[in-house]
């Protein structure tokens, strides 16, 4: 991982590099933004975020998208622990210290003392063990999250300051799980439904920004937390703006009127390269846990067969698919870790783009054209079949179109088949596909059981039936053995299965790519993306708040 | 006159009944549920999807469990006591949802109407006037072109061109309001909503001016070939009494009939220029709530919609016994 993320801050160091413009320019304004670079952080100025979309709720519990962890996560609430941007390991943060007995099985958590509740309120283990319960209530809407907690025996606290998860049974992610839960005050919650309590809409949480205000479809706006127990952020404000589209959002970014946004693929690549572009923003890319893939599914006779499979790899052009629709921005994948991860095996090479070799698995596997009517056939059926993808999927839609080009070449034919969301769901959960593609978003560490276990081959989300002995095996062993190192190495032999086995054909891992206002120093690119809880504005350069600064 | 309005009044009742039941039948055995919605990333799939048992457990929390004939009864209950019920997504009342948003999508729609109507009248008037001359032509040409661009492609033209950045900048290119337009004096606020919403608007209008002025040169033209009208002219009448006050009246007949739509249309929001412009409307939230399966915001909204098409129906009947003397509900007896 720390390879991959050398690499990264090389070319993120190309790029800033890359930045300044050619010699004989001399725009003054260029500078305006630079010559700051080495000044001492100050406190001051906004960030105007554009969020995209507008949350559900902003309460932590019941909330399922994304934009609510952007709002909340870090900055309205926080957990018992959090993720080092650089290391990617488990630090403090709630908590400053943990316990793990011998047995793995209990999880003390020691509480930072003086932390308040945004409205004055100390927080304390009482408020750990209320989230809890509220979790595991089947009245509160949070089914997506029991999950995590299902090996729970109970939660305690056993003073203000110390609280007590039990486990019922040894999990190796069990601490990112506990300590990573959402954690609301009880003095807020306690009264009322707790789908419905206001405060999902005026979250209270002990982080280093506050709730505001929300004005439904405008904007969601926090401010400093000027009690914050921890280090205070530089940033006085965070303004977050519902721009959904995003030519419009690029075109706002570029009169100055937002300064943080997610940039297309061919933005990145094409409309943001102008000088006028670079004097203002800087560009980032970085990679999250995801990765996107085509699923074979195997109960279907053409790919029950692995060589099967892997010719249908063979004919899949990656690398050609990268470079020309996506620009680049990502890698190809072979295993479903997290690339920036050490789980993430680089040894295992991509299988190439070969269709002659594609060709020679599908007659072994006795997928030949028997009738000549050019299709291959085996046992009277013909080699036909269809292709899912959820609509609105660019990405999917690109590929299955060459995909599909491709096959016909080697006397496959493919249809494609489009649906919308909720019913494509619905297909997968019912196993009525043929092939698939999608992606899978996923933890920095994250465990295979769910997608790869083969007693998930029924109602999990192992949808493509990938049944195997020995990656059952290992995948059992690894979720006990608490030695990251064996872990790892237990995980590289189920990678090396996969890889034989080509449930699926592993695609890409996307890039992420946004834009920064220039006037924000104190900028770096973590494994995870930019933190802006470091961020400054140098005093000359502040845009906003000067005029409503309080007293 | 008094008893026909109360009987087509009592005959809403059975028509709404019927309109919700099937809404809320196909809406609610279409495939798909409340739950996929939650799973998705972007353009993928959480990993930890244990898809089953999260499905089972919220439908036992949404009361999807019972039978759908139970439901719809519920649902049934609630609404006459106008309780639209919670959302899935954040369990807010719908009302409550819908409320906010209606503000702008009525605003939007009624200057659009507004602006459809007092162009298109006129316009459709004098093309029929001329028919066949340069003018004539002129402007159907145009009104070909306008009826055939598409609202999204002309959206992102305007944005580009007069949103500033590389050109012109002479509109605000999302939202409704500045930032910090809340503390503004009443009409600053109302002329920085104006200035917010033209290009939306704009938008929203061309399509149906255009259809509309070819709706009223045709029925214009027609009227203009009757025997009535050789009588007025043989007469004496000088040529624009002819037309606005003999043709014209009859012309407007047709037109009436298109007022039924208008009140369902009033609150009916576009989901294109909704999502473009980034305004907070009904088109966006109906859209979303039809993708996430929340079934108490699609029943809201058509029930809301059926209504106003019925009321819309109910009252361009009635205006046609104003526009139009031979018309007579008394005389059916």
């Amino acid at each position: 991982m720390s390879k991959l993320y050398l690499i990264l801050l090389l070319l993120f160091a190309l790029f800033l590099a890359s930045c300044k413009p050619a010699g004989g320019e001399s725009d003054s304004s260029v500078d305006q933004y630079s010559k700051y670079d080495n000044t001492k952080p100050v406190d001051g100025d906004w960030l105007i975020y554009n969020l995209g979309e507008e949350p559900g709720t902003l309460n932590p519990i019941t909330a399922t998208d994304a934009y609510q962890s952007i709002v909340n996560d870090g900055n309205v609430y926080e957990t018992l622990v959090k993720r080092d941007d650089r290391t990617l390991e488990i630090i403090p943060l709630l908590a400053e210290s943990w316990k793990i007995s011998d047995d793995k099985l209990v999880y003390t958590f020691f509480i930072r003392k003086g932390i308040k509740w945004h409205d004055g309120v100390p927080f304390t283990a009482r408020d750990v063990v209320f989230s809890y319960n509220k979790i595991m209530d089947p009245n509160v809407d949070a089914p997506h999250l029991r999950s995590y907690y299902k090996d729970i025996k109970k939660v305690e606290a056993l003073n203000d300051y110390t609280v007590r998860f039990t486990y019922a049974r040894p999990y190796f992610l069990a601490l990112e799980f506990c300590g990573g839960m959402p954690i609301v005050p009880e003095h807020i919650f306690k009264n009322g439904d707790f789908n419905t309590n206001p405060a999902g809409r005026a979250p209270v949480g002990t982080g280093p920004y506050r709730f505001l205000r929300w004005d439904t479809g405008r904007e969601i706006v926090l401010e400093r937390n000027e009690n914050y127990w921890g280090k205070k952020p530089h940033i006085k404000r965070i303004v977050f703006k519902l721009i959904s589209d995003p030519t419009v959002a690029l075109q706002v970014l570029k009169r100055e009127e937002i300064d943080f946004t997610g940039l297309t693929a061919i933005q990145w690549a094409r409309q943001t390269s102008s000088q006028r572009f670079k004097k203002n923003f800087n560009k980032f890319s970085y990679f999250t846990p995801n990765y996107s893939f085509i699923g074979w599914n195997m109960r279907r006779p053409f790919f029950s067969d692995r060589r099967v499979r892997t010719a249908m790899t063979y004919l899949v052009n990656r690398k050609l698919i990268l470079e020309k629709l996506l620009y680049n921005l990502g890698d190809v994948v072979t295993n479903p870790f997290y690339v920036n991860s050490p789980e993430y095996d680089h040894s295992i090479e991509t299988y190439p783009y070969d269709p002659e070799r594609a060709k020679k698995l599908l007659d072994e596997a006795g997928w030949i054209d028997h009738d000549g009517d050019g299709i291959r056939d085996k046992d009277g059926i013909k080699f036909e079949f269809e292709f899912l993808i959820p609509s609105g999927s660019v990405t999917g839609e690109q590929i299955s179109t060459i995909l599909k080009e491709e096959l016909k070449k080697v006397g496959i034919r493919m249809n494609i088949r489009k649906i919308e969301w909720a019913v494509f769901v619905k297909q997968l959960d019912e196993r009525k596909f043929d092939a698939v593609t999608l992606g899978w978003s996923m933890g920095v560490e994250s465990d295979p059981y769910q997608i790869w276990h083969s007693s998930q081959a029924e109602k999990g989300s192992n949808f493509v039936g990938f049944k195997n002995k020995e990656a059952d095996r290992l995948i059992e062993e690894a979720r006990t053995e608490f030695n990251r190192e064996k872990r790892i190495e237990l995980y590289r032999k189920f990678s090396e299965i996969v890889h034989e086995e080509q449930p699926y054909t592993f695609l890409f891992c996307r890039e992420s790519t946004v834009a920064l206002h220039k006037r924000f120093k104190g900028v770096n690119v973590y494994p995870l993306g930019p933190d802006h809880l470091e961020w400054f504005v140098p005093l000359p350069l502040q845009k906003y708040g000067q005029v409503t600064m309080s007293p | 006159m008094r008893t026909y309005i109360l009987k087509r009044l009592l005959l809403l009742i059975p028509t709404l009944i019927g309109i919700t039941l099937i809404t809320f039948f196909v809406v609610q055995l279409a495939p798909g549920n409340p739950v996929s919605r939650k799973l998705q990333v972007g353009e993928g799939i959480k990993a930890e999807a244990i898809t089953q048992d999260i499905v089972e457990q919220t439908k036992k929390l949404y009361g999807l469990d019972k039978p759908i004939y139970v439901r719809y009864w519920i649902w049934v209950k609630q609404i006459a006591t106008l309780n639209f019920g919670r959302s899935y997504t954040d369990h807010r009342p719908v009302i409550q949802k819908i409320e906010e948003r209606l503000p702008v999508t009525l605003a939007l729609n009624i200057i659009s109407i507004f602006l459809v109507y007092t162009i298109s009248i006129p316009l459709g008037v004098y093309s029929a006037v001329k028919q066949g001359d340069i003018q004539d032509r002129v402007i159907t040409f145009f009104l070909f072109v306008l009826y055939s661009i598409p609202s999204f492609w002309l959206a992102v033209i305007l944005i580009y061109f007069l949103g500033g950045g590389e050109f012109w900048d002479v509109f605000p290119i999302y939202g409704i309001l500045s930032p910090g337009a809340e503390n503004f004096p009443f009409y600053k606020k109302a002329l920085d909503f104006l200035w917010h919403i033209t290009l939306p608007v704009i938008c929203l209008t061309y399509g149906d001016l255009a259809y509309l002025s070819r709706y009223q040169r045709g029925s214009l033209l027609e009227v203009l070939h009757e025997d009535f009208l050789r009588t007025a002219r043989a007469k004496g009448l000088p040529e624009s009494k002819v037309i606005f006050k003999h043709a014209l009246r009859n012309a407007l007949i047709p037109i009436v009939t298109i007022i039924a739509s208008i009140l369902p249309a009033a609150i009916g929001g576009s989901v294109i220029i909704e999502s473009i412009f980034s305004i907070p409307g009904i088109g966006k939230l109906g859209f979303e709530a039809v993708l996430s399966r929340d079934y108490p915001v699609i029943m809201a909204i058509a029930t809301i919609s059926a209504f106003l098409t019925l009321a819309g129906i109910l009252i361009s009947d009635l205006a046609y016994v104003l526009v139009d003397p031979r018309i007579s509900f008394e005389g059916r007896k």
